[in-house]
């Protein structure tokens, strides 16, 4: 049936494709960030197409929706209302087969080794910027854009760069070492050179319905019920109850009491030890083979050096290079000399760093510039 | 009339060899045809002058919807229908005037709707939909079970038997009957459609209170031999109910003489509103509510009336008796669809095609491509098809009829349903095919050139 209804036509649909700017599959998460850069490329003159990536059967779990906790079904209602809002199709995406096995397994089985892991970054390498990058050329967009914090740019010899976004302390780049670098030229991040206060005052004026939602913050699948409630969720009894052993004092071996649980630590955590103890201790390795937690004085979470596991470059860095480089999301960064040790990589900090955990990212950076970065273990 | 006065639509239509109904041309002579924004029935001359000739200049659709299996726009005759209704506000419950009022509109919708069905006003019990109907009858005969309240010559059994490819209110209806206690049944349907009759005749037993098989499929059209199962169940003494939902519209629909006890149907799916629905129940069939309430329908559902839903409903049926034309012009449409798909795109199936169907369903199975890639990509450039049921889209599974039919998951998640309406022209069809042999051979490629490259990273 040909609509010739006044009503129909104005129902967005891409239709032929414009001249002008190109065609934008833009990933929308129903926060304020991926609003406002759909809506600005809006309007910037592209051809908008907005989807959500449903990546986590929310009903299976008891997470408390729509609290900034990314692509539970609230948030794809918000994302569809802000898709409404300036006009574009919007489509939600079903990605819970690929998310599953790219993010959510790697992360149960990290915890099992007692390494602390980094889901965004999987779900950036394998979801974001592979499965996407796959839709966006066959829904036959020129580009794919995300709500990221993150920039790039042209060198004067025409080589893009990843490089950090104007706001430093939204800046998402540590999330994005894994990118291919042949990608850069296809990916628009249109909030990376704004400060968050901008972007919700953008949202305001727009009259996004995300303008005031809060930020999210901590992993989108794990919730309020914290992380050793979600793997005790996800793992059987079986397996975990093989997780338990002793708590151990770091160096001398002296045994402290015992633990319920490998899962439940992570390197530097001081509090939740259990221990009714004069000094205030912290967890400073742990042996997942043994299921030993050491734990001792603050000092020993010093380490001037690490071994990081599975590199990956966007650019190329000479041997012993003095880079920055991040060991956290929140850190701030340290000077360290970095070299090539056959598949992996040695970083020498100039300073020793504090609670280097294993399962989270080193992250290298030449001033603005993403260089790389690699998986930390000891 | 001159044709240039027509709608562009019309003129499309008078090229391809299509002449209008008579229906058409006194709406066309009472209204003008500014007020038709769509070439309502168009009659072709006969089967053999319905020629299809390829359209040299192909029309620029903006929007072209090919999915009226999910829903059906409202008709221009319902349309009106309904906003004259609008003032027509009264309580048919009340004894005054203003209930009087209203009450006479939906007593000439029910009689008009008894009229086109071949049954009794009164054996018509309007419903939410036709998931309510099929509810009430399965919950509430599972219910009467219970009570120990079934009539003679029903009481004492206690077994269901239904298909393996129902709409979710079927199945979803027989696994919570079953949960609570209740022996189901269920029948397998083949690929190509074929019903296992076999199988029933072997289930059937003189415990068998219902056999419910829906009268069509919704999501690959085949048409399931409901007077051979009334046949066979009436002759055990069991009781049959069709959810004819798809029927309505595209298929002759004669409830009397198809001798079914319990029939569902659904305003939505033939040019009416939403939120109106139609339970058959023959006369002396048992009945027990699924809604308690008022003495509305005879004290067999309660609530007040949707007015303006039933009204539209009982308008749009004044038009039942142009199926026969449409099923032949559909049939015709279809096949001229899938002739031309089939030829033009490698590596393309039927599914469902075995046996008789429906004039205006197409399920296809398009290999190596994602139904729900192709569904995005066919919007975007204005065209509205599905993958399979509307109600089933949004989650992750490929869809379970088309599982129970035998297909593989990669076979069904490479499903699409394409299904044809009563504006549906040649020209809208042509330009979907057009359409299609591009977004096809573009996912092709790309599939092509992402075989092996997958897995390159590794996994933190």
């Amino acid at each position: 049936m040909m609509m010739s209804d006044s009503k129909l036509n104005s129902i967005p649909s891409a239709g032929q494709k414009t001249q002008g700017k190109g065609r934008v599959l833009v990933a929308m998460s129903g926060g304020v960030d991926s609003s406002v850069a759909a809506s600005l490329l809006v309007d910037q003159g592209y051809e908008v197409i907005g989807a959500t990536m449903q990546v986590w059967d929310y009903s299976i779990c008891n997470i408390e929706e729509g609290n900034g906790s990314c692509c539970s079904s609230l948030d794809v209602d918000d994302a569809r209302s802000v898709a409404d809002h300036i006009g574009i199709p919007f489509y939600v995406l079903n990605c819970e087969h690929q998310f599953k096995e790219a993010v959510i397994d790697p992360f149960i089985a990290d915890y099992l080794q007692g390494n602390t892991p980094l889901p965004c970054v999987n779900c950036n390498t394998f979801l974001k910027f592979d499965h996407l990058v796959r839709k966006m050329k066959e829904l036959e967009c020129d580009f794919l854009a995300t709500g990221h914090y993150a920039q790039i740019s042209q060198t004067t010899t025409g080589r893009y760069e990843l490089t950090t976004s104007e706001d430093t302390w939204k800046d998402q780049t540590y999330f994005l070492f894994t990118m291919n670098p042949e990608l850069l030229p296809k990916l628009l991040f249109p909030v990376g050179g704004m400060n968050k206060a901008d972007v919700r005052q953008y949202a305001e004026e727009r009259g996004l319905v995300v303008a005031r939602k809060k930020d999210s913050t901590g992993i989108c699948f794990v919730g309020k019920s914290g992380y050793d409630n979600f793997i005790e969720s996800q793992v059987p009894a079986s397996v975990l109850s093989e997780l338990k052993g002793e708590l151990r004092r770091f160096p001398t071996g002296e045994v402290m009491g015992r633990h319920e649980g490998i899962h439940h630590y992570t390197i530097g955590q001081s509090k939740g030890l259990g221990l009714d103890h004069h000094e205030k201790m912290f967890v400073i390795k742990i042996d997942a083979k043994s299921k030993v937690v050491w734990i001792g004085e603050e000092k020993y979470l010093f380490k001037p050096s690490v071994k990081v596991e599975r590199p990956h470059f966007l650019q190329p860095f000479e041997n012993g290079e003095v880079l920055n480089v991040k060991i956290r999301y929140q850190h701030r960064g340290s000077a360290a000399r970095v070299f090539q040790e056959g598949a992996e990589l040695r970083v020498e900090f100039l300073e020793p760093q504090r609670a280097i955990t294993p399962g989270q990212a080193a992250v290298f950076y030449r001033d603005r510039a993403l260089v790389g970065g690699g998986w930390i273990h000891l | 009339m001159p044709v240039k006065k027509l709608p562009v639509r019309a003129v499309l239509c008078k090229e391809l060899s299509l002449q209008m109904s008579p229906s058409h041309r006194s709406l066309i002579g009472d209204q003008g045809p500014e007020l038709v924004p769509f070439c309502w029935p168009f009659r072709t001359c006969s089967k053999s002058s319905f020629v299809l000739r390829p359209i040299l200049e192909m029309q620029e659709f903006s929007k072209v919807y090919l999915d009226f299996n999910a829903t059906t726009p409202l008709s221009t005759e319902v349309q009106k229908k309904i906003v004259d209704a609008m003032s027509v506000w009264g309580n048919p419950s009340s004894i005054h005037w203003a209930g009087r009022l209203i009450k006479t509109e939906l007593r000439e919708a029910r009689r008009s709707l008894a009229m086109g069905l071949g049954v009794g006003p009164l054996e018509l019990i309007f419903t939410s939909g036709a998931s309510e109907a099929s509810n009430t009858v399965i919950q509430g005969l599972w219910n009467l079970i219970l009570q120990k309240e079934l009539p003679e010559p029903w009481a004492g059994r206690r077994e269901f038997i239904t298909s393996t490819v129902e709409h979710p209110s079927v199945m979803k209806a027989m696994a919570a009957i079953e949960k609570r206690g209740a022996i189901v049944h269920r029948i397998p349907v083949a690929r190509d459609g074929a019903f296992d009759l076999a199988a029933l005749q072997q289930c059937l037993n003189d415990k068998t209170l219902l056999v419910s098989v829906m009268l069509a499929n919704n999501e690959t059209g085949h048409v399931m031999p409901i007077e051979r199962i009334v046949e066979l169940a009436h002759s055990c003494g069991a009781l049959v109910h069709t959810d004819a939902t798809q029927a309505l519209g595209k298929l002759p629909l004669n409830l009397g003489q198809l001798k079914v006890d319990y029939a569902s149907l659904s305003a939505h799916k033939f040019y009416a509103p939403k939120g109106t629905g139609v339970l058959f129940t023959k006369k002396g069939s048992p009945h027990q509510n699924l809604i308690f309430g008022g003495a509305q329908e005879r004290s067999r559902r309660g609530g007040t009336e949707n007015t303006l839903g039933q009204i539209a409903l009982g308008e749009a049926m004044k038009k039942i008796s142009e199926v026969s034309f449409q099923f032949e012009r559909l049939a015709g449409l279809r096949d001229h669809l899938e002739s031309r798909i089939l030829q033009e795109i490698p590596e393309v199936t039927l599914t469902g095609s075995g046996v008789p169907r429906l004039p205006n369903t197409s399920s296809l199975v398009i290999r190596g491509v994602d139904g729900e890639t192709m569904l995005m990509s066919l919007d975007l450039k204005g065209f509205a098809v599905s993958t399979g049921a509307a109600c089933s889209s949004g989650s992750p599974e490929p869809s379970p009829v088309l599982l129970a039919m035998g297909l593989t998951r990669e076979e069904a998640q490479n499903s699409l349903r394409v299904s044809l309406g009563w504006t549906t022209t040649a020209a809208e069809v042509d330009a979907f095919v057009e359409t299609l042999k591009g977004v096809v051979h573009h996912l092709r490629e790309i599939a092509k050139a992402e075989t092996g490259t997958t897995g390159k990273a590794a996994k933190g």
